[in-house]
């Protein structure tokens, strides 16, 4: 998986938000508030890269369990595909 | 044809109906060179106008779809337009967000009851704000809400404040994490990726410099002197 480069994370004071440009806002004219998590998480699916991968990515960065990684990453991802900020 | 100088911006609108002429004269003024330069085609108020109620005369209909074109091109000036009722008191802008049908209004009233001769209304509905050598400015604008609150002014801006509605007034300082939530409802985002990444560094640099506040309001004087009051504190 690989986020869309109609979508693009910027940081608005302490937070960090996701937004669709060009055609993509026609569909989603929202916005994702994320934490730090999620945005280290953004910043990963920048090339193309597994579930696996992206948990392995967590668990490297994040003083966290594989489990809880895994958990964040699914829960997140599930978020950006519901907007079509990722591509498969 | 009209030309308008509107957040010390010089615009030129093409417009259509005669109304646009009147709906802008307080705003109206010479100039050689236009900053931004607008044109609406007859398409687009159609398409304004089976988009909305349809109740109002057509020319309503242009400026709507008018002032959308000038917002697109404001980020580029380091401007935007934000969804608020501005109040000028002693000098300083304190806006004020809320859903519709929240008591903007009603708050806004308020302010003016209470200060009197201190405050009154720069812009009761979409103001623009603008980065300026100075900070943030906010700026009165033809677009003034259906109170048609409103005058040509500008003034420094003091704070942004989010309305909700509760039994007793109070006011607390709102962290970013829910700041910048309730920021986005406020704007438009532009679709064009340059204009946006523009419009959002201007978001960041707004929410950075400028107190947020939520106020939980009734509809008693009480209302704007607890407001006023938190909103001196220096963050």
């Amino acid at each position: 998986m690989i986020r869309s480069d109609e979508f693009i994370k910027r940081k608005i004071g302490t937070q960090f938000v996701i937004v669709a440009v060009g055609t993509a806002s026609k569909k989603f004219s929202g916005m994702i508030s994320v934490n730090s998590t999620g945005s280290f998480i953004w910043d990963q699916l920048e090339k193309n890269i597994t579930m696996d991968e992206l948990v392995a990515a967590l668990t490297d960065y994040y003083d966290i369990d594989a489990e809880t990684a895994r958990r964040d990453a699914e829960g997140f991802v599930d978020t950006l595909k519901g907007v079509g900020a990722i591509a498969e | 044809m009209i030309k308008i100088r509107i957040a010390e911006l010089n615009v030129l609108i093409h417009n259509i109906y005669p109304y646009c002429e009147s709906f802008c004269a307080a705003y109206r003024a010479e100039f050689d060179t236009a900053d931004i330069e607008v044109a609406v085609s007859e398409e687009e108020v159609q398409k304004e106008m089976a988009d909305g109620t349809g109740a109002f005369p057509v020319g309503y209909y242009e400026v709507i779809c008018v002032y959308r074109k000038i917002a697109l091109c404001l980020p580029q000036f380091g401007g935007f337009v934000f969804h608020a009722s501005v109040v000028e008191c002693d000098g300083k802008a304190y806006a004020f967000a809320a859903p519709s049908g929240t008591g903007k209004s009603t708050h806004t009233r308020l302010w003016l009851k209470v200060f009197g001769d201190r405050a009154r209304v720069i812009n009761g509905d979409k103001p623009i704000f603008r980065l300026t050598e100075k900070g943030w400015y906010a700026y009165g604008t033809p677009w003034q809400g259906k109170e048609h609150w409103g005058a040509n002014a500008a003034a420094p801006l003091q704070a942004l404040c989010f309305l909700t509605r509760a039994e007793q007034n109070r006011i607390e300082p709102l962290g970013d994490e829910e700041a910048v939530g309730r920021l986005f409802h406020q704007v438009l985002l532009p679709s064009d990726a340059a204009t946006a990444d523009r419009f959002l560094t201007l978001l960041d640099d707004l929410i950075t410099h400028t107190p947020t506040y939520l106020l939980g309001c009734n509809m008693n004087d009480d209302a704007a002197l607890v407001a006023f009051s938190g909103m001196q504190k220096e963050n």
